[in-house]
């Protein structure tokens, strides 16, 4: 298994915070990673750090061997990894199908110059973006709403609409940051669904963040077990579970 | 370059002063009054009236100015931006609002009092020499009661229950209302003690400056903002020190042993500089919060 | 009262609102569309007005090339502006564009031998030599309306600012269907979504802003022609207060708002100009000035409370919260 992503003794602070302290672990190509700890365990601030939209004070994160550590957020993304947010964040006042043609890369049209220079090359990217956000919106059971403010979704609707936006992006490393959070039960197992299927059809590879312990033990190949800014335990599902620091870390937030 | 210390040490407590009361808005309400140049006018204002016209002493002109900037402040507070609060106005709205505010007031300063320039019965003449130094009587006021100021206000930030009242509304606000902290009441206590700094500060420039018109309000709101912005939004210790800071600035850049040094005319340019310069080595300003992703 | 109803007043009253259109398109651009709190738009109308004024006064240059150049030198402002500021936090952005506006007028103020100083553009030319900038212009100008069979020059102005503001506006409409303009309204709606798509978040900041400013060189330009003369007082705060003003009467957000806002706008402002019928008659002229802005400011107010989206904004893609 080859490693697609090496994060390298990342420590974060805010002011005199250490929200991330050395942290360091990595994940492998096309696998499901779970990331799980105890509130402010620094599991979103360490996403923020891969995903560029948070610089760590040290350390290093790799991405198929290059370092993505220092680089911004949308150089990151256009790498191909790409994050989600605990609410989703969708763009509220555009329509869903606009929220979903602007998941590209690399479109003609984006550009001033390109614009002007290439309209024809333009016009063409719009066409087949048009066609793939179309497939993705039946893909996740949104394209009855197509024109509708995305603001008028539903949470879990929400949540769909960030997937397929994400998968538009076609991404190698997705970063998925509680999807669980406030969806429904049976909505529930169709996203767990559409992961597993997303990493056997297209070899994408998870790093998730997630309080719903059945799930990351349902779903993730190795667990990542933070706590106060540092990695505990790294391991499968069976391990981790019956780890006595993590017990420890877990119960001792409880108090 | 004494004396250039010495100026700046002056124009920099009365951007002080202003500063920590555009700070303590901020902090509460989010608010950037850009009205708050044109309450120091109308501080400077009041003062006058009671001054000339009514003939009263100097101290009484400017307690007078400072009430009545209060009870503007507090008014305006009842009459606009609490309907906007109420209305879950955002930051641009608010933004806008004090805009619209701040030409309102000018205006309405400019109708009722014209726009001649204005001085106070105190003598320009009277000076005090301290070594090098020579500063006029106004000057010394102005450092003196700025000084005092400032211990007054930092005292009651840091020791008072008030205080340290309107220093967690500021961090929080939402957490505060839940914590039982009243929170309308934290507002007025803010608008009050803004008002009453922008009151002092108006008189204080308008006796520095010797003469003054209802316009000069605007011109000494964007280093005062700069000063705000230099020392971190919200902070008003930050505020206290962003304010000294570009007055002494402003006033050592002339020095001509920079070069020949700026020409005099072009002081605001330097404060603006310096805050450019310093928000690109630290965007948040001196003792601002960094912005948490 | 016999003013209004002259014609040569309300062609006067059109020229002034097709400036301020071109000027508030731009801010439109900036704000309603990238989201940016620039409050210093009229720092690049100075700066299109005075480059172009300089180039033919001083280097003799012809006004179709010194125009242009003013337009370009506009855009330059904005590169400028934007490119060590568009980083800051929102508010911080706002205060420095006003800075940056009064730095403007401050050097238009001071650097006397540059632009002619507070005397403003009668003393771009040698001493003691009143200067021109717009022969050229005029010539052009008294073409159009001979050819065009036109009964003044006013009404020429008339035809050739609005004309241009109509063509500004349809390629500015025409821009922000394509998807460039997409991702400019999806960083107006969240810019960290935006970033995290993959979009250069900042570069696109820039060219709204440098664009923004360009228009405002255009406005600038047109003001010069207008006014046949101009001095760093003409470039107040106050102009880009009235351009913020015309946004929020016509509605952020969309194109065609803007000339709605602009025309109700010169509506208000020359119209109150002539307030010489009781109450108003009872004040001097110079209180009535005062008046009048009372009057644009509490405008200004009631609209963010009462309809923040403008007359014709759309209340769910309101940018204003």
């Amino acid at each position: 298994m080859t490693m697609l992503l090496d994060v390298d003794r990342v420590t974060r602070t805010f002011g005199s915070v250490r929200a991330v302290d050395g942290a360091s672990f990595s994940v492998d190509e096309h696998s499901i990673t779970g990331l799980i700890g105890p509130n402010g365990a620094g599991k979103s601030t360490l996403f923020g750090t891969i995903a560029g939209s948070l610089r760590p004070n040290s350390g290093r994160i790799l991405f198929s061997g290059r370092r993505i550590d220092r680089r911004s957020a949308h150089r990151v993304a256009r790498l191909g990894v790409v994050r989600t947010y605990q609410a989703a964040r969708v763009l509220t006042r555009m329509s869903v199908l606009d929220n979903l043609l602007l998941a590209t890369t690399r479109h003609p049209g984006e550009r001033l110059t390109t614009l002007a220079t290439r309209p024809r090359a333009a016009r063409a990217h719009e066409r087949q973006t048009l066609e793939r956000a179309h497939e993705h919106l039946a893909l996740v059971g949104l394209d009855s709403h197509a024109d509708a403010y995305a603001g008028t979704l539903s949470g879990g609707q929400r949540k769909l609409l960030d997937l397929a936006r994400v998968l538009m992006l076609e991404p190698s490393l997705v970063l998925l940051d509680e999807p669980m959070a406030g969806v429904a039960p049976a909505l529930r197992v169709q996203l767990l669904d559409h992961i597993l299927a997303l990493r056997r059809d297209r070899g994408i590879t998870f790093l998730i963040v997630e309080h719903d312990l059945d799930f990351v033990m349902q779903a993730a190949d190795t667990v990542v077990v933070m706590n106060e800014g540092r990695v505990l335990v790294v391991g499968a599902p069976a391990e981790v579970r019956t780890n006595p620091d993590v017990i420890d870390a877990y119960l001792g937030k409880a108090h | 370059m004494g004396q250039l210390v010495a100026n700046g040490l002056v124009t920099g407590s009365v951007y002080a002063i202003a500063a920590v009361g555009v700070s303590l808005v901020y902090g509460i309400l989010r608010l950037v009054n850009f009205a708050h140049g044109d309450f120091m006018a109308f501080g400077a204002l009041i003062a006058y009236a009671v001054n000339g016209p009514l003939h009263q002493s100097m101290i009484l002109a400017a307690l007078a100015g400072m009430a009545a900037t209060a009870l503007l402040s507090v008014a305006l507070d009842v009459v606009l931006w609490k309907p906007l609060r109420t209305r879950r106005a955002g930051f641009m709205s608010l933004f806008l609002a004090a805009i619209g505010l701040a030409l309102i007031l000018r205006q309405s300063l400019l109708f009722a009092a014209g726009s001649g320039p204005r001085s106070y019965r105190v003598n320009p003449y009277r000076v005090f020499v301290i070594g090098s130094i020579r500063l006029s009587e106004a000057q010394v006021i102005a450092i003196a009661t700025a000084a005092g100021t400032i211990l007054v206000v930092g005292l009651f930030l840091a020791r008072t229950t008030t205080g340290r009242i309107l220093r967690a509304t500021a961090d929080d606000r939402a957490l505060s209302a839940v914590a039982g902290i009243d929170v309308g009441r934290a507002t007025r206590i803010a608008w009050v003690i803004s008002g009453l700094l922008a009151g002092l500060a108006g008189v204080l420039a308008a006796l520095v400056e010797y003469s003054f018109d209802p316009n000069f309000g605007f011109q000494l709101l964007l280093p005062v903002f700069a000063a705000v912005v230099l020392g971190g939004i919200g902070s008003a210790y930050g505020a206290l020190a962003g304010g000294l800071a570009l007055g002494i600035a402003q006033e050592v850049s002339t020095w001509s042993g920079f070069a020949g040094g700026v020409n005099p005319v072009y002081k605001p340019v330097v404060a603006f500089t310096v805050l450019a310069l310093a928000l690109l080595v630290r965007p948040q300003g001196i003792f601002g919060s960094a912005r948490v992703a | 009262m016999s003013v209004l109803t002259s014609g040569g007043f309300w062609a006067f009253v059109g020229v002034v609102a097709g400036i301020y259109t071109i000027l508030a398109l731009g801010l439109q651009v900036q704000f309603g569309f990238a989201g940016l709190l620039n409050f210093g738009q009229v720092a690049f109308m100075a700066i299109g007005a005075y480059t172009m004024a300089i180039l033919v006064v001083k280097e003799g240059w012809s006004t179709w090339l010194a125009a242009p150049l003013g337009i370009a030198a506009a855009a330059a402002g904005g590169l400028l502006l934007g490119l060590p500021t568009l980083r800051l936090r929102a508010d911080y952005f706002a205060i420095v564009t006003i800075a940056f506006s009064e730095i403007i007028r401050y050097v238009a103020t001071n650097e006397t031998a540059l632009t002619g100083g507070s005397q403003g553009t009668i003393a771009l030319g040698s001493i003691g030599t009143a200067t021109q900038y717009n022969g050229q212009w005029s010539r052009f100008q008294s073409h159009v309306q001979h050819s065009l069979g036109l009964s003044s020059s006013d009404a020429t102005m008339l035809v050739l600012v609005w004309a241009t503001a109509i063509v500004l506006l349809t390629v500015t409409w025409l821009a922000l269907r394509t998807p460039w303009g997409r991702v400019l309204r999806a960083i107006r709606d969240d810019e960290d979504a935006a970033e995290s798509l993959g979009k250069n978040v900042f570069a696109y900041k820039l060219q709204a802003l440098a664009l923004g400013a360009a228009l405002a060189g255009v406005a600038g330009l047109f003001y010069a022609w207008e006014f046949s003369f101009f001095s760093p007082d003409d470039f107040q705060p106050l102009l880009t207060f009235f351009a913020w003003m015309i946004l929020l009467l016509g509605g952020l957000g969309r194109v065609w708002a803007v000339p709605v806002g602009a025309l109700v706008f010169g509506f208000i402002f020359a119209g109150t100009r002539f307030l010489d019928f009781v109450p108003f008659s009872w004040f001097a002229s110079d209180e009535r000035a005062y008046l009048r802005l009372i009057i644009i400011g509490l405008i200004i107010v009631v609209l963010v409370m009462v309809r923040p989206q403008g007359l014709l904004g759309n209340r769910r893609e309101m940018v204003l919260e």
